[in-house]
């Protein structure tokens, strides 16, 4: 893991079914991670919870719309929001995806995979740098799970985030369960995705459920963490030591009691596989 | 394929109304033993049309409620070949529905769909507006006497001040209750138009309307710019206890938290 942010332990994804709940019961969540663009609002209810549960907790940002690989020139207005929300949360670090989400005329709010290519990675290269000098932090990204994958790449996706990474200095946000949803449909081995990482630029790990229609899985956060998915979880931590975790959920939502049962699977599973009592000193 | 022309050629199967590719976007894919080429690309085409009508159809419930499913998703399925998403928050996505019914189908049609829509989105404004400065009753109390009749108030940035013309409270809130099919007022006319207002008070979603006299006197105040003496002077010309109804008016509109001082917010 990256050594100039303490790993933060085990955290959820901040939802507004359970703000009440979170600041009534002060449930033992070590950290939230917001999704970023539910707070670029001017007032109300998000922002209320936001500050009241910001009070208590570490967050962390986690974007779906800067949309690092589109077609289109970075959206500077929306850079300034983030900046201006990074300012009012003080976030643990920010993250996106390696993805694009927005065409050349519309939005297409959907994580779409990139053509792992030379000439993508120039591209998204120049823009995470740009990203980084707005922020003044690097930029944190993660994997996405994916249904296509373009037949001339030059990079598996891989060495497509390693070299990335090289080239622009962001760090990492590992989705385990999109790199098990991506192995199954595309056919290849998840661990040989996660071991050829740079384990010193992997900021975060993601979990969550996904949905299996019997040949091929879609991500759809919307199910416990599988089994396969637990395994992999206790193989990357073995190999890659303690890192920041985080349980997504973000349909079918359970009682919040469920999910901090869920939550403590993972925190005893990841002391297991780190054999130690607790995954953060 | 150059990286922008792939991105386009996706873009333009996404936005198409079936999940047929283009050959050079299909040959420029992979499909695996256990997910075809064919298949990867009808999931993403299939939960792009998905997260959009998921996202009107929780913006406009009322709406959805009263079209009824298959009749909600012809309309925005045609809003949203008229106007697919242009922010990148879909918190915006739906900002143009009440318009685009109007012109969708004809008036008399339209019109009280278009009214159920507009209101439905003032919900929606109002949940997540700035917070503005409400004045309070503990302010007022403070106000010394002198200063009484030249106070100038103005609406939060919350308020969505809506001229209803049919009954679109009522379906409003039979959608909101979720009533079945034969509780569902039919959509009438109103004998006279009337104001409702929608604003969040703290974290609360408010509404309430007005009657005409009180219409009149909070415009005057909060919207063309009257002090409280010239609130007071108009209202005595219907009635010997103005300045007592307008201290009630103003009584209650500060204490439901729709007014604040000009220039407090800025």
């Amino acid at each position: 893991m990256s050594s100039a942010t303490p790993c933060l332990g085990y955290g959820l994804g901040l939802r507004s079914t359970y703000y009440s709940e979170i600041l009534e019961q002060h449930p033992t969540v070590d950290w939230f991670e917001i999704v970023s663009e539910n707070y670029m609002v001017d007032g109300g209810k998000a922002l209320y919870y936001l500050d009241a549960i910001g009070e208590r907790y570490p967050l962390v940002m986690h974007g779906v719309s800067l949309s690092i690989g589109g077609p289109h020139p970075l959206d500077r207005d929306y850079l300034q929001r983030l900046k201006q929300l990074a300012e009012r949360v003080q976030p643990a670090w920010i993250s996106d995806h390696l993805c694009w989400s927005r065409g050349n005329a519309h939005q297409l709010h959907d994580l779409l995979p990139l053509p792992y290519s030379e000439e993508s990675l120039q591209h998204v290269a120049a823009r995470v740098r740009q990203v980084q000098d707005t922020l003044q932090r690097p930029l944190v990204l993660e994997n996405v799970s994916s249904y296509v994958r373009t037949a001339d790449a030059d990079f598996s996706e891989w060495e497509f985030l390693t070299a990335l990474s090289d080239l622009s200095g962001c760090e990492l946000l590992l989705d385990v369960n999109n790199v098990y949803v991506s192995a199954r449909n595309h056919d290849f081995d998840p661990w040989t995705f996660i071991s050829a990482l740079p384990a010193g630029r992997i900021r975060q790990l993601h979990l969550a459920g996904h949905s299996d229609y019997g040949h091929y899985l879609i991500d759809t956060h919307d199910h416990p963490i599988s089994d396969p998915v637990w395994q992999l979880y206790q193989r990357t931590l073995r190999h890659l030591g303690p890192v920041a975790t985080l349980l997504e959920r973000d349909d079918h939502f359970p009682p919040l009691a469920e999910l901090l049962v869920e939550l403590d699977k993972a925190r005893t599973l990841g002391a297991a596989a780190l054999k130690a009592e607790a995954i953060c000193a | 394929m150059r990286l922008i022309d792939w991105q386009l050629e996706l873009e333009a199967f996404l936005l198409g109304d079936q999940p047929l590719p283009a050959a050079a976007l299909r040959d420029s894919l992979l499909g695996s033993p256990v997910l075809s080429v064919e298949e990867g690309l009808a999931i993403y085409h299939n939960a792009y049309r998905a997260r959009l009508l998921e996202t009107l159809r929780e913006d406009y419930p009322s709406l959805c409620h009263w079209l009824g499913d298959d009749e909600f998703e012809r309309l925005a399925s045609a809003y949203l070949r008229v106007h697919p998403s242009q922010h990148y928050s879909l918190r915006w996505l739906g900002a143009r529905l009440p318009a685009f019914i109007e012109g969708y189908l004809v008036a008399e049609q339209s019109a009280p769909l278009a009214e159920l829509a507009r209101l439905e989105w003032a919900f929606t404004l109002a949940f997540d507006a700035p917070e503005g400065v409400p004045l309070t009753l503990e302010i007022m109390a403070s106000l010394p006497p002198a200063e009484w009749p030249s106070l100038q108030v103005r609406l939060v940035p919350s308020v969505q001040w809506q001229v209803c013309r049919y009954n679109s409270l009522a379906l409003w809130r039979a959608g909101k209750a979720e009533a079945e099919a034969q509780d569902f007022p039919a959509s009438l006319a109103l004998e006279q138009g009337e104001v409702c207002l929608i604003w969040r008070q703290g974290l609360v979603s408010r509404y309430r309307s007005l009657g005409a006299a009180e219409t009149k006197a909070l415009h005057g105040m909060a919207v063309d710019g009257w002090n409280f003496g010239e609130l007071c002077v108009v209202l005595t010309a219907y009635s010997d206890a103005a300045p007592l109804q307008a201290a009630t008016w103003l009584k209650q509109w500060i204490s439901e938290g729709t007014l604040e001082r000009p220039g407090s917010s800025l």
